[in-house]
């Protein structure tokens, strides 16, 4: 079993995640590796199982001539086949990606062509939908499998295979044979591509291999030890595609005790972490948001006793979490905050499935510190972390806890190296790096320097020992006024509202910052239902002068928290939601905003929140001067 | 029976997980508690508590057997006393014709209703409702005029007299003996229920209830499944009537009236129909509740002059009770059970939907 002390992360640079399979074959056959549900049952797959699965996919995949090199692209929610595929097409020495399943159909051409995949393999038929319609104009693509054939029966494309057929045609898994290619591999050989989600431009596939990975992965390990001194259940949820996801589904399972579940479909989130109560969750800010916003809501909804022992609690726990941070809070102090705890807090966590939860882990956008310290009150040890596609699957900082203090993204981890250029963007040294852009040099010159520092296009500041972001490099909003605001510190705040799903502001140039603001469906609605007000849809509800009402209610709530420069004074809320899967959506797959295109798209409604009050201005002059 | 676990964290890996009776800690440790509550209960109960638990145990046979056949099947009965009697009766004259052992009273009994249950059931299979309610009537008065002539017959026109069962050659007479053998009954007929109910049979009975002709396109022999709760039923409350001989010590046609029908119908009414807790709950109130009444009524000022009003309040409290639980909770008192559950169980939300939790 893995050691609880630092991992050997020479010996994994000298290795690959196939290697690494085999080796647990031997080490702990029985051992349960992940688990699976599959028509409400969680199948249980120790280690020999899945390596039996990955040797029938290679053998699969070697019989349709995927050879060293090829690429393989894989479009689908995490499942148990995604995981098998992509090791199984490691272990023949293809080079896997995934796509977004959010994606658009001119992404996914897109990063077909830039990939040049010679596989595609689609989770189901939705994916494979929007993969038919370009696969005559891909010449790279040989062959399409698809996972779930079950609504495909009518399909008929000379490339397309069956999944199940294919495992069934390879016969018996042998997995000496596996081993045998694992051994094969080149540890400094590519592995996989992970596309960057392109807020800035058209997204880059960040090239990583085989030992870099693996080793670079490690330093999650040994940042946060519990994931090697016990068995941790987690849920694996996130976009495998995203180095995150693969982290969490692929990699850390190999070298520490992390055993992900994958739910039966991507939309039963909620009911997967239910049933499998996890104890160690790696997460995005959204979900935290969203369930945060419907815990917030369900306790506002809920009456007498029931409501007033809640709110009491949360008072409680809200000084309780303050002087936690400052470590302070004496035997009595913290004895009446375990009971609110036993009492509230954890018979509301339990209804998420949330009440084992020893550690979770926020990275992939800035989380707002509201939402951060709301989970800490109910006793969820929540921490962010920072990484980037281009550190490998590794982390440039985290916060190691127990509960700590929002606002700053943690120490760096051993064996990194972290520091600021004279103009605050963060900088980052490891031997375990990416290699290269896919296919773009320049973009790779344009980040890594010759000295081995990687540019993260971040800026940073130090803060006692730990790393505090400000914002994207050169993304600053400059007011008219003169004043420098970072529109996704101002974007975090207002997010932290339950009825706030997105906000984008603006304000470069301009004498004033506003803010479009799309409204989160779910909560909202339920808001207008409890308040008899009518609505139809999204656009009815976007569109009532009421919810405007709340939302500027809540604007103003930000704004007490903001400095006046940064302070939002207008608003307009967004007809829509916001949906990556559309074309020219200024989304990406991840949901981060393409500022521009945003306001390409938006334009009238930015203009306006300026424009009107330009007249108004011109009409009280006007007035004053009648 | 399958149903979502109550509580995060169980995840299933087999699907025999779906039927587990009890799923979740802390639905085992308040099972754990209630069974040592009902084991420590003899040693600080008095001789009329016990007296009171035992008919508590018996109504529960009576009322789950019932339950089975009126609140699943949905097959409405008003042959309930008269198989009561069946049984009690079969106890009664194989004993004192043959001296026949309970090892062999029992499953007699068990035959007799069982066979009753046939007979009476074949009209279910062309009437409904009312009309079925009728006919199962005709039960009751064949077999209180059978037992009525037995015992003028014979000569035993105050009744018959039962010995206690013996057991390795000694009369079980004393009065925490027949708390733990009625306490293992009981339990035993709740444990066959359950086992009915989240097998193919309990499907079959609720389809059967729900509407026949879904039911019958579903595959499901309606005439053989109507025929079998008859039978289960019936098996169950004779057996029932016969520990209640053996209890008793003593058989008689009086014991039986149409009020017993009224009553057991009572239990599973106000228990709350389709639930096997309603049963349960339903015996407890309908058996306690005379003794409520008296209590309530002799706390009273001047109780000594009320004392010859009892049986006619008691039966008019009976019948109060009975429409109001109509009228306000037709979902019995199995419905307030569920409400109160759901409020701690729900805590500190008001509704469903929180999260993941789906119930």
């Amino acid at each position: 079993m893995v050691a609880t002390q630092l991992l050997d992360r020479e010996a994994l640079r000298r290795k690959s995640a196939p290697l690494l399979l085999c080796e647990r074959t031997h080490t702990a056959p029985e051992g349960i590796a992940f688990r699976s549900k599959h028509l409400g049952l969680y199948r249980e797959r120790t280690w020999r199982e899945y390596a039996a699965l990955v040797a029938r996919a290679a053998r699969a995949f070697a019989a349709l001539g995927l050879r060293r090199g090829d690429r393989v692209a894989i479009m689908g929610d995490a499942c148990e086949e995604w995981v098998i595929s992509d090791l199984a097409a490691q272990s023949l020495g293809a080079i896997v990606y995934g796509i977004y399943p959010t994606a658009s159909a001119s992404e996914v051409e897109y990063q077909m062509r830039d990939g040049g995949a010679v596989l595609f393999i689609a989770e189901n038929q939705e994916y494979l939908d929007k993969l038919l319609p370009l696969a005559d104009r891909l010449p790279a693509l040989n062959w399409i499998v698809v996972i779930d054939d079950t609504a495909t029966f009518a399909y008929q494309h000379p490339k397309l295979r069956a999944y199940r057929a294919l495992l069934a045609a390879a016969g018996e898994p042998d997995l000496a044979w596996l081993e045998e290619q694992a051994a094969r591999l080149d540890a400094d050989a590519p592995a996989f591509i992970v596309y960057t989600s392109g807020t800035t431009g058209a997204p880059k596939g960040a090239l990583v291999t085989h030992g870099k990975h693996l080793a670079a992965a490690a330093n999650i390990v040994d940042h946060y030890p519990t994931l090697a001194q016990k068995e941790h259940r987690t849920v694996g949820y996130l976009p495998l595609c995203h180095v995150l996801g693969r982290d969490v589904a692929v990699t850390l399972p190999l070298i520490s005790r992390l055993v992900p579940h994958f739910g039966e479909h991507a939309e039963d989130l909620p009911t997967t972490l239910f049933e499998t109560a996890p104890t160690v969750l790696f997460t995005v800010p959204r979900y935290l948001q969203r369930f945060a916003a419907q815990v917030l809501l369900g306790i506002r909804n809920s009456g007498g006793v029931k409501r007033a022992s809640a709110e009491i609690a949360m008072q409680f726990a809200r000084a309780h979490a303050r002087r936690r941070w400052n470590g302070a809070g004496g035997f009595a102090e913290r004895a009446l905050y375990r009971a609110c705890r036993a009492g509230v807090f954890l018979p509301l966590l339990n209804k998420l499935g949330f009440d084992r939860l020893e550690l979770v882990v926020c990275a992939g956008a800035p989380l707002p510190p509201q939402t951060m310290a709301l989970w800490q009150m109910f006793g969820i040890n929540v921490v962010e972390m920072y990484g980037q596609t281009e550190t490998a699957g590794g982390i440039i900082c985290g916060q190691r806890g127990p509960f700590p203090r929002p606002g700053d993204v943690g120490a760096v981890p051993a064996g990194w190296q972290v520091k600021l250029a004279s103009d605050g963007e963060v900088l980052v040294k490891s031997p375990d790096l990416f290699e290269s852009y896919w296919n773009n040099p320049d973009a790779t010159r344009a980040v890594k320097n010759e000295d081995g520092w990687l540019r993260t296009g971040d800026i940073g500041e130090w803060h006692a020992g730990a790393l505090r972001l400000v914002d994207r490099a050169r993304d600053f909003i400059v007011t008219s006024g003169g004043k420098t605001v970072s529109p996704s510190f101002v974007e975090n705040i207002l997010r932290a509202s339950p009825y706030i799903a997105e906000a984008i502001v603006f304000g470069h140039g301009r004498k004033y910052l506003a803010a479009l603001i799309e409204i989160e469906a779910d909560t909202v609605a339920d808001w207008a239902r409890s308040h008899d007000v009518a609505y139809t849809g999204f656009t009815s509800l976007a569109g009532n002068p009421e919810v405007a009402q709340l939302i500027g209610i809540e604007v103003e709530r930000a704004n007490g928290e903001l400095s006046r420069p940064e302070q939002i004074k207008a608003f307009r809320i967004l007809p829509k939601a916001l949906d990556p899967e559309e074309e020219g959506e200024p989304i990406t797959p991840t949901r981060k905003v393409k500022r521009h295109l945003m306001y390409e798209r938006f334009k009238t409604l930015v203009e306006e929140m300026y424009d009107d009050r330009e007249q108004q201005l011109i009409a009280a002059g006007a007035v004053e001067i009648a | 029976m399958s149903r979502s676990p109550r509580a995060s964290g169980y995840f299933r890996t087999s699907y025999d997980q779906d039927l587990a009776l009890v799923q979740t800690r802390l639905e085992r440790t308040s099972l754990g508690v209630f069974i040592a509550a009902l084991l420590a209960f003899p040693l600080i109960a008095s001789p009329f508590q016990l007296d009171l638990a035992c008919q508590v145990f018996l109504a529960s046979i009576g009322a789950l057997s019932l339950m089975l056949l009126t609140g699943y099947a949905g097959q409405i009965s008003l042959g309930h006393a008269g198989l009561l009697a069946a049984g009690a009766f079969t106890v009664g004259i194989l004993f004192r014709e043959t001296n026949a052992p309970f090892w062999i009273t029992l499953p007699a009994a068990a035959a007799v209703g069982g066979l009753l249950g046939i007979i009476f059931g074949l009209p279910s299979l062309r009437l409904r409702g009312l009309y079925l309610a009728v006919s199962t009537l005709a039960l009751h008065f064949v077999v209180i005029y059978l037992g009525g002539e037995y015992e003028a017959r014979r000569g035993f026109s105050t009744g018959i007299v039962v010995d206690p069962p013996k057991l390795g050659g000694v009369s079980i007479t004393d009065a925490r003996a027949w708390y733990f053998i009625l306490l293992g009954a009981a339990a035993a007929t709740l444990l066959v229920c359950l086992n009915l109910l989240r097998a193919r049979t309990g499907r079959a009975w609720r389809a059967l209830r729900t509407r026949e002709t879904v039911a019958e396109a579903l595959g499901i022999g309606v005439a053989s499944y109507k025929l079998l709760a008859f039978v289960i039923s019936s098996a169950v409350t004779a057996v029932a009537g016969a520990l209640f001989a053996y209890y008793r010590g003593f058989v008689s046609v009086e014991a039986f009236s149409l009020f017993l029908t009224i009553q057991y119908l009572a239990m599973v009414i106000i228990g709350g129909m389709g639930s096997l807790l309603g049963a349960l709950l339903g015996a407890i109130f309908v058996t306690l509740f005379p003794y409520i009444i008296e209590i309530g009524l002799l706390a009273l000022p001047g109780a000594q002059r009320h004392a010859s009003l009892l049986f006619a309040v008691n039966y008019a409290a009976f019948g109060l009770v009975m429409i109001l639980f109509l009228m306000f909770e037709p979902l019995g008192l199995v419905g307030m059970w569920r409400r109160m559950q759901n409020y701690f169980l729900l805590w500190p939300f008001k509704h469903r939907r929180a999260g993941g939790s789906r119930g």
